[in-house]
C-alpha cells in the first residue's frame, strides 16, 4: 500500500472511531449507514477535493454533498478531522444548543453544504451548485453521495434527468450501494433493481466500484474530478478507471459503490439492526478495540 | 414577470427557474434577453425548488415560477426543509392563486391553501399583489428582502386596481380610504375591487368605512392592523383563499391577541369549488360584494354585544 493510501486508511479508521464515539455519547444515531460511506468520504475530503477549512464559504471550493443525511455523524467526523471544528464537539451530537444537529443543516455547522436528512435531495441541490459554478466559469467540482435506499425517491430521477440534460460533468455522484435500507433489502422494499442500467438509461456513465477499496476509489475520484474541472472540448477519451472504456465527453459520472452497512465493526457488518441503534458499553468497548483506540481528541 | 426583467438588467445574480412553466408565466421575453439565466427543471417542481436552493447557496437569487399549488403543495417540503430552514434567498412566484385565478381549469388548478401552508413556515415572507403593476413591484421588492419570499399571483388577467405610480411598501398595510370608524375592511389580491364597491354601498347606507389593503400577509403589520381595529371596533376580511389559514385567520389572531373586536371573514368557506368564470365563481362561493356588505353589517351589529 502506498503511503498516500496508508494515510487515508488511518484516517478512515479514525473516522470510524469518531462515529462510534459520537453515537455512543449522544445516545442516538445511525451507525450502520455511517460506516458504509467512510471509505467513500475519506479520499474525497482528505485527498481529492479543493477545500479550505479556514474559509468554509470560499466560493471556489469543491462541494461535498451528503444526500443521505442520516449518516451525519460520519460527515461531522470527517469535517472535524479535516479541521472545520474540534473533534471534541462530536460528543455533543444531537444535544440542545450543539451545532451538530441530528441531520445536517449548513447554517449550523461549518463545512456542511446543504440541508439533508429528508432523503433524495442531494442531487437537485448539487445540480443548482453545478449550474451556478458553470455560470461563473468556475472549475470546482461537486461530489454528491447518496444512499441506495433513497433512490426510491422520485426527485432523485428528476435530478438525474436535469443533470444529464445540462451535461453537468462538474457534478460527480456516488451511490453508497450497501443494499439495505431501514426496513430491509433495497430490492424488496423499494424494488431497486438494475441500478447501473437505470443510470445509463438516464444518460449517465455508471461505474460499479468496490466502495471499500481506498486505492481504487482514490484513483477513480481523482480522474473524475480532473475531468470535471476541464472544459468539454478537452476531455474526450479520459478514462476514469484504468482499463475501462472512457465516458462520452458530455456524460455525468455516477459511481455505484458496493459497500457493507456497518463496515469496520464486525458485529455491525451486514446486520441491519444497526441501521439505527446505540451500542451498549460492552459493544462500545468491542468496537473501540477492533478500531484500535478510544480517543475523541 | 416584467419585474424579473427589470431586476435581471441590474443584477447578474437574478435567475429564473421553471417547471415547464415558462409559457404559463409569460416569461419567454426573459429567456430571449437572458438565455443563460433560465433553468428548466421539467415538470418536476420538487427538483426545481431544490435546484433553486442549490443556486441560492452559491449566492444567486433564483425566482422559481409556476402554478401556486405546485410550488406550495407539490414542493411543500422542499420549500420548508431546503429553503426556509436554511433561510436561503429563493423567491417563488405562484400563479393561479385563489379560485378566481384557476377559474375554468377546476380544482386541480385553483389554489386556495397556499398562504395558509406558507404562513406556518418560519422565515417566509408572503406577498399578495392585487394587479399586474403591483406584481411587478412585489417582484422587485422580493429581491431586496433577504430570505425566502412567496409572491402570490392570480391569473394574469386580473383587473387593474392601482395607479402605476403607487408605491408598494412590503410589511405595511396600505390604508386606502378612511371615511369613518364604524367598520374596517381588510383585503388583498383580486378581492380588492369588491372591497371598494362594498365600501361605497356601506357608505351610502350611512356607515363610516376604513379600507386597508394587506398585501404582506407575513410578516403581518400587527401594529398597523391593531391601530385600525382600535379605531373601528369591528372588521371584515376579504381574500380569495380558504377562510382557514389565510388573511382572515391572521387578522383574527391579531384581534384575539391584541384588541378583541368582532371580525367576519369573507373567503372560500372550506369547500372545494368548481370550474367557472372568475367573477361568477367568487359570487357563487359567497365572496360577492353583497356578502361583504352583509358581513360588515353583521360585524357592526355584534360590536355592542362583545
Amino acid at each position: 500500500m502506498s503511503e498516500r493510501i496508508e494515510k487515508l486508511q488511518q484516517m478512515a479508521t479514525q473516522i470510524r472511531r469518531d462515529i462510534v464515539n459520537a453515537i455512543y455519547y449522544s445516545g442516538d444515531g445511525h451507525p450502520g449507514p455511517c460506516m458504509s460511506i467512510v471509505d467513500i468520504m475519506t479520499p474525497l475530503l482528505f485527498d481529492i477535493m479543493r477545500l479550505d477549512p479556514s474559509q468554509p464559504k470560499w466560493l471556489h471550493r469543491d462541494r461535498f454533498i451528503l444526500s443521505k443525511g442520516h449518516a451525519a455523524p460520519a460527515l461531522y467526523a470527517g469535517l472535524a478531522r479535516r479541521g472545520y471544528f474540534l473533534p471534541s464537539q462530536l460528543k455533543n451530537l444531537r444535544k440542545l444548543g450543539s451545532p451538530l444537529q441530528g441531520h445536517p443543516v449548513p447554517k449550523e455547522t461549518p463545512g456542511v453544504e446543504v440541508t439533508a436528512g429528508s432523503l433524495g435531495h442531494g442531487l437537485s441541490q448539487g445540480c443548482g451548485m453545478a449550474l451556478a459554478a458553470r455560470k461563473r466559469g468556475d472549475d470546482n467540482v461537486i461530489f454528491v453521495v447518496t444512499g441506495d435506499g433513497e433512490l426510491n425517491e422520485g426527485i432523485v430521477w428528476e435530478a438525474a434527468m436535469t443533470i444529464a440534460k445540462y451535461k453537468l460533468t462538474n457534478l460527480i455522484a456516488v451511490v453508497d450501494n450497501n443494499g439495505v435500507q431501514s426496513g430491509g433489502k433495497v430490492t424488496e422494499i423499494g424494488g431497486l433493481v438494475k441500478l447501473k442500467e437505470k443510470w445509463e438509461a438516464f444518460g449517465w456513465y455508471a461505474v460499479e466500484i468496490d466502495g471499500h477499496d481506498l486505492g481504487l476509489l482514490t484513483i477513480a475520484f481523482e480522474n473524475a474530478a480532473r475531468r470535471g474541472r476541464l472544459p468539454l472540448e478537452k476531455r474526450s477519451g479520459m478514462t476514469i478507471i484504468p482499463g475501462m472504456e472512457a465516458p462520452l465527453p458530455e456524460q455525468p459520472i455516477v459511481f455505484i459503490a458496493k459497500t457493507v452497512k456497518g463496515k469496520g465493526v464486525p458485529y455491525m457488518e451486514g446486520n441491519n439492526a444497526w441501521h439505527k441503534r446505540v451500542p451498549t458499553i460492552e459493544e462500545y468497548e468491542t468496537a473501540m478495540s477492533v478500531l484500535g483506540g478510544k480517543d475523541l481528541e | 414577470m416584467q419585474g424579473l426583467d427589470v431586476l435581471a438588467e441590474k443584477d447578474e445574480r437574478i435567475m429564473l427557474v421553471c417547471a415547464d412553466s415558462l409559457l404559463a408565466m409569460r416569461a419567454t421575453g426573459f429567456v430571449e434577453k437572458f438565455p443563460d439565466r433560465y433553468i428548466e427543471a421539467g415538470i418536476a417542481e420538487q427538483n426545481a425548488a431544490a435546484i433553486a436552493a442549490g443556486l441560492a447557496i452559491d449566492g444567486l437569487i433564483p425566482f422559481f415560477a409556476t402554478y401556486a399549488g405546485f410550488i406550495t403543495m407539490r414542493a411543500c417540503e422542499q420549500l420548508r426543509t431546503f429553503v426556509a430552514y436554511p433561510n436561503l434567498n429563493v423567491k417563488f412566484a405562484g400563479v393561479n392563486g385563489g379560485i378566481a385565478g384557476g377559474e375554468r381549469e377546476g380544482v386541480t388548478h385553483q389554489f386556495f391553501e397556499d398562504i395558509g401552508i406558507l404562513r406556518t413556515m418560519p422565515n417566509f415572507t408572503i406577498l399578495v399583489p392585487a394587479d399586474a403593476g403591483q406584481a411587478t413591484k412585489a417582484c422587485i421588492a422580493a429581491a431586496a428582502i433577504p430570505g425566502p419570499v412567496y409572491i402570490r399571483l392570480g391569473s394574469g388577467r386580473d383587473p387593474v386596481v392601482f395607479d402605476a405610480g403607487k408605491p408598494f411598501v412590503p410589511g405595511k398595510i396600505n390604508v386606502i380610504s378612511e371615511k369613518g370608524n364604524d367598520i374596517a375592511l381588510f383585503g388583498n389580491g383580486v378581492m380588492l375591487p369588491r372591497l371598494f364597491k362594498a365600501a361605497e354601498i356601506l357608505e351610502t347606507k350611512g356607515f363610516g368605512v376604513t379600507v386597508a389593503e394587506v398585501h404582506t400577509v407575513k410578516p403581518l403589520d400587527v401594529e398597523g392592523i391593531t391601530a385600525v381595529l382600535k379605531k373601528c371596533g369591528a372588521a371584515v376580511t376579504a381574500e380569495d383563499h380558504n377562510i382557514i389559514g389565510g388573511l382572515g385567520s391572521a387578522i383574527m389572531e391579531t384581534a384575539a391577541g391584541y384588541y378583541p373586536v368582532p371580525v367576519e371573514r369573507i373567503g372560500l368557506r372550506d369547500v372545494f369549488p368548481g370550474s367557472g368564470l372568475p367573477d361568477e365563481l367568487l359570487d357563487y362561493y359567497q365572496m360577492s360584494v353583497n356578502d361583504i356588505v352583509n358581513a360588515a353589517i353583521s360585524a357592526i351589529s355584534r360590536k355592542s354585544k362583545l
